[in-house]
């Protein structure tokens, strides 16, 4: 299996390249192509199947990478690494889950009983040194719409003991 | 005899003598047990009470449940519980669950749209919050200065951990010999001292999960309860050591270390396995709803359920579980004329006869063949009417319905000074006690919300020391 390259190409002064490619198995699972390495750029062929190496990584001197390494990192020289989405580094990832999983966040203002809830975002920053707050969070002055819309529920009967 | 010589007689003063004193006394013992009971627990007043262990001041350097859950139960009897935090992130439990959701803002200044999960609730509660980077050398001495002020800790690191940041109980035996040291450790020490440890691990490696669930031969496999059961027996079993500890402390005026290990937790839930194990070489094997001791005692599964137009699923599909009870050769008999099977009794006559495998197999199976065209409640209701012991598997939208528990306050809302409005189990599940009752005050607090009151307030710390602590992210 060949989920990483490990670059070791000549860069000159008597020195290595050194750098260590992770692919992203997931795409490499079954790919075939061009990965440019992060640190020195130098284009690697690779062909794998099912997630076994079939034939490289060879050198493709002269031509253009198709894929960046999702993360790159250099052992030999105290972990120094590329994180995902170095440009012309690294791949781009945002670390966004699948777009069903994009929407707003709902929330809720009012729990089952019709009481108001609190600590929904964004909250004001406490006004204490080293992030020091107080303890009550006084609804009527910090969120007087929700206060407002409970007074409303409280008239309706929709604020319940249970 | 004169007054002298009576009094050397004397052992005890009237007053002292159990029994009414007053009228108000007398009244209160002629009332009925219920009455009593009710006038003495009085849910919903316990902030009128006294607190058992106020006095006492525990830190709490923990994270996720099982050791958190230990201070916890100590700030629920009273005790100033301060919890540590690593400086910006805080507890790990905080971004964990259910599904890493996150629904209550803000964990921190620095971080305002990161919130802390539901899975944070109920295991911290009552606690100061503060932050502390202990890998940074100039936090030692802040650290030690806590303990001086401290009667206690419980931390849950890896083994020797906190021993090699020299802080570990050694350390600190040394600078508080009163100090009461708590290590949750994951498997504890001995040969797996490296691991660490999760709640399912715990039911896993303590036997615990080998004996939960139906066997294989019906379909079922080694199963963990849902819910982080070992977490929360565990953290119990934590501050019941506490507590013997403070004991001895009170008596010797010495500390203790406690060590506790996560995995071996749930052995002691394990019952008759053991010694089975040890007096027949038998195995122990799961057996599910029913009962290894009992029968009829277990729970059935009906034909149909309760809320056939329910949306939630654990009501649309799920509620048509009954636990039943009818052991004793009567109640048996009596099942099996409900149940038009008079014959089964005949040919089950004694307990011995019915507790065997082969026929529980046969009982539970006509039970449920009866049950194959009634709902839950019908069937409750006829073992009930008949005198028997019955009663649904209820889920949690059943139970927070249910009078008893919200008389006895066992669920009940909190106004959560933070928060708002949460509905709570944590705390008064946990027993009742009428001079000194358990209490939620509030259920947690942002990160380092009471650095100031922690480190100015108690310690003395200038508040510009506390700033620039503050600043260079020790704090």
């Amino acid at each position: 299996m060949t989920d990483i390259i490990w670059c070791k190409k000549d860069i000159g002064g008597g020195k290595v390249c050194d750098t260590v490619n992770y692919l992203d198995p997931y795409c490499f699972w079954n790919w075939e192509g061009k990965v440019g390495c992060a640190e020195c750029g130098t284009v690697y062929y690779v062909h794998m199947i099912q997630g076994h190496n079939y034939r490289g990584p060879d050198e493709k001197p002269g031509e253009k990478a198709d894929i960046l390494p999702l993360y790159a990192d250099k052992p030999n020289d105290g972990y120094r690494c590329y994180m995902p989405g170095v440009e012309g580094r690294t791949r781009p990832f945002t670390c966004l889950p699948r777009a069903v999983y994009l929407g707003h966040a709902d929330m809720v203002k009012f729990s089952i009983r019709g009481h108001p809830v609190r600590g929904w975002r964004p909250q004001p920053p406490s006004t204490g040194v080293a992030g020091s707050c107080g303890f009550f969070w006084d609804i009527e002055k910090l969120s007087p719409e929700v206060w407002a819309e409970y007074q409303e529920k409280i008239k309706k009967g929709e604020a319940k003991d249970w | 005899m004169d007054e002298k010589e009576f009094n050397k007689m004397k052992v005890c003063d009237f007053d002292e003598l159990p029994g009414p004193k007053s009228k108000e006394e007398l009244e209160e013992m002629k009332m009925p047990f219920e009455e009593y009971c009710r006038k003495a627990f009085d849910p919903g007043n316990e902030m009128t009470k006294p607190m058992s262990l106020a006095g006492i001041r525990w830190l709490s350097t923990t994270m996720y449940i099982f050791t958190p859950h230990s201070a916890a139960n100590l700030a629920e009897l009273g005790a100033e519980v301060i919890k540590v935090e690593m400086p910006r992130m805080g507890d790990p439990m905080r971004h964990t669950s259910p599904f890493n959701e996150a629904y209550l803002y803000p964990l921190h200044d620095t971080r305002p749209m990161t919130g802390t999960g539901f899975g944070f609730l109920n295991a911290n509660i009552n606690e100061y919050y503060i932050t502390l980077d202990y890998h940074v050398p100039e936090s030692k001495r802040v650290f030690y200065d806590l303990v001086k002020m401290s009667d206690g800790l419980t931390e849950c690191y890896r083994h020797g951990t906190f021993d090699r940041w020299k802080q570990g109980y050694r350390q600190v035996a040394e600078m508080n010999p009163r100090f009461i040291y708590v290590w949750g450790g994951g498997f504890g020490y001995g040969p797996k001292i490296f691991g660490g440890s999760y709640d399912i691990l715990g039911q896993a490696h303590a036997g615990l999960a080998s004996i939960t669930g139906t066997h294989e031969d019906f379909g079922g496999h080694a199963t963990k309860c849902t819910n982080w059961c070992i977490d929360w027996y565990s953290g119990t079993q934590i501050a019941v050591a506490a507590l013997a500890a403070l004991n001895w402390r009170h008596k010797t005026g010495l500390g203790t270390m406690i060590e506790f290990s996560q995995v071996q937790a749930a052995t002691r839930m394990c019952g008759y396995t053991v010694p089975l194990y040890g007096r027949f070489g038998i195995v122990r094997q799961r057996w599910g709803n029913w009962d290894t001791q009992l029968c009829v005692h277990g729970i059935i599964m009906t034909g149909k359920v309760d809320f056939p137009d329910r949306d939630n699923p654990q009501e649309k599909f799920e509620s048509r579980y009954v636990m039943l009870s009818a052991f004793q050769d009567a109640d048996f008999k009596d099942l099996c004329d409900i149940i038009r099977k008079p014959d089964m009794f005949s040919s089950y006559k004694s307990h011995k006869e019915r507790v065997g495998a082969p026929a529980q197999m046969e009982i539970y199976k006509a039970i449920e063949d009866w049950a194959k065209d009634k709902t839950r409640s019908e069937v409750v209701k006829i073992f009930k009417d008949a005198g028997l012991l019955a009663a649904p598997v209820m889920n949690d939208k059943e139970v927070y319905e249910s009078e008893h528990f919200r008389q006895r306050g066992t669920i009940r809302w909190l106004d959560d000074p933070l928060f708002g409005d949460i509905l709570t189990h944590c705390t008064y599940s946990a027993g009742s006690l009428s001079k000194t009752p358990r209490r939620l005050m509030w259920q947690w607090r942002p990160v380092g919300a009471d650095n100031v009151k922690i480190y100015h307030e108690l310690l003395g710390y200038p508040m510009s020391k506390i700033e620039e602590l503050y600043n260079r992210n020790i704090l």
